[in-house]
């Protein structure tokens, strides 16, 4: 059976690290961008079946790297995006782009865990 | 060799302010040289050291993920997290070491929540990283305390709340805020009672920070406010006033009344914005004598 590939956007290499061992744990296949510029390129190249994506990241912010998805490679993949409190604004404008969920930070890997196999299930 | 005798006649033979001028050009080439050679090598030593830490960071990340992954099934902890806690114990001994641990268990600690944030106190707990921080908390160097409550807030240690309130009066702003900060982010509401003992001022800034800790507790079950209404410390009124503003305090209403009367303008501004919001046209009519007096 072929995993589904993820693609994780995130610029906190430990927080990346520690997902990574998570989900791959969990049999997914795991694709690390440690900005929203490698994240678009990692999109276009690897046409993963599911993003995770910070909203504040270097080059590319979250929501570039969701519009890019949606407007200009017109893709349907969803989008699971991590946010910080009092981030709230950029998490409606993250939705209005086409997110399909959203993460408040401090989260828990367990429960992400969770959201991405419903993600699949759906 | 002639061309150098030259020179020197040339030099001897100038007068007295062009020879100056001449020292004065050389000196301050020698100089820039010198200083370009100098930010060269300092620049070169800090990428050495900035590899390093990057290094350090790498090793400590990849070892504090496989800790948190080799959590035992009984909930206790394994072998795998026994053997990477001594390694870490015996590597914080080194300065540069121990910081790559405590940046790598930060910016996790600021990330997840749950099983994995207790795990990573536990890992500070064990590692003995606490007794650096502690032993940071006496120092004569100001900044070092302030990171060092900073850091043990993070951590969420409990512990040091005694050695932390010293600091609630101390005459650097930085230090007091951590301090305040620290005991408000961890005793909740309770750890507001450092306000009665507080004497010097609160920055509007800092009080919002305050606010902002205290709005993302999930118990929002708040103390009595009424005797920092009453505080003789300025600013301690005012962020008395913002808390009932914010936690809806109607039954207060007595006391921010009194409150109109206050000798200080400020106050007496504020506590009639909190009762128009909380009370609106209610009180508008006993505003008034206070205003024209």
């Amino acid at each position: 059976m072929q995993r589904h590939k993820i693609v994780l956007a995130e610029d906190n290499s430990t927080l990346s690290l520690l997902l990574k061992y998570r989900l791959e744990k969990e049999g997914f296949e795991v694709l690390i961008a440690a900005d929203g510029k490698s994240a678009v390129e990692l999109v276009e190249n690897h046409h993963p079946d599911l993003v995770l994506t910070d909203i504040m990241m270097p080059f590319y912010s979250g929501l570039e790297v969701i519009s890019h998805i949606r407007n200009k490679l017109k893709k349907e993949t969803p989008v699971i995006v991590f946010s910080s409190a009092g981030q709230e604004e950029m998490v409606l404008k993250a939705f209005s782009l086409g997110a399909n969920d959203f993460m408040t930070k401090p989260f828990s890997p367990n429960e992400l865990i969770i959201r991405v196999k419903r993600l699949f299930s759906v | 060799m002639n061309i150098y005798q030259h020179l020197l006649e040339f030099f001897n033979e100038t007068p007295f302010l062009i020879k100056f001028a001449i020292i004065v050009v050389v000196v301050m080439v020698i100089t820039i040289i010198v200083l370009i050679i100098s930010l060269k090598m300092i620049r070169s030593l800090l990428n050495i050291k900035d590899k390093e830490i990057l290094g350090y960071k790498k090793e400590y990340e990849a070892l504090v993920v496989e800790y948190l992954f080799s959590e035992a099934q009984t909930g206790e902890l394994s072998d795998k997290q026994h053997s990477i806690i001594l390694k870490i114990k015996e590597d914080i001994k080194v300065i540069p070491r121990r910081k790559s641990v405590i940046t790598v268990l930060s910016s996790l600690m600021n990330e997840v929540s749950g099983e994995m944030s207790d795990a990573i106190q536990t890992l500070y707990h064990k590692t003995g990283l606490i007794s650096y921080a502690k032993v940071r908390l006496k120092s004569k160097k100001w900044h070092l305390v302030a990171k060092a409550i900073g850091e043990l807030r993070r951590f969420k240690i409990h512990e040091v709340q005694d050695e932390v309130s010293k600091y609630i009066n101390h005459p650097r702003v930085e230090v007091r805020k951590e301090a305040q900060l620290y005991l408000v982010h961890l005793f909740k509401f309770k750890g507001l009672n450092f306000l009665d003992d507080l004497e010097l001022p609160l920055s509007e800034w800092h009080q919002l920070q305050l606010l902002e800790a205290l709005l993302n507790l999930e118990d929002q079950k708040i103390c009595d406010i009424k005797p920092w209404l009453k505080s003789a410390n300025i600013s301690v009124v005012l962020f008395a006033l913002k808390l009932v503003k914010v936690y809806n305090q109607f039954e207060l209403k007595d006391t921010l009344v009194e409150l109109l009367s206050h000798p200080e303008k400020e106050v007496k501004l504020y506590a009639s914005v909190v009762l128009n919001k909380l009370f609106g046209y209610e009180v508008a009519a006993s505003l008034k004598p206070n205003y024209i007096n």
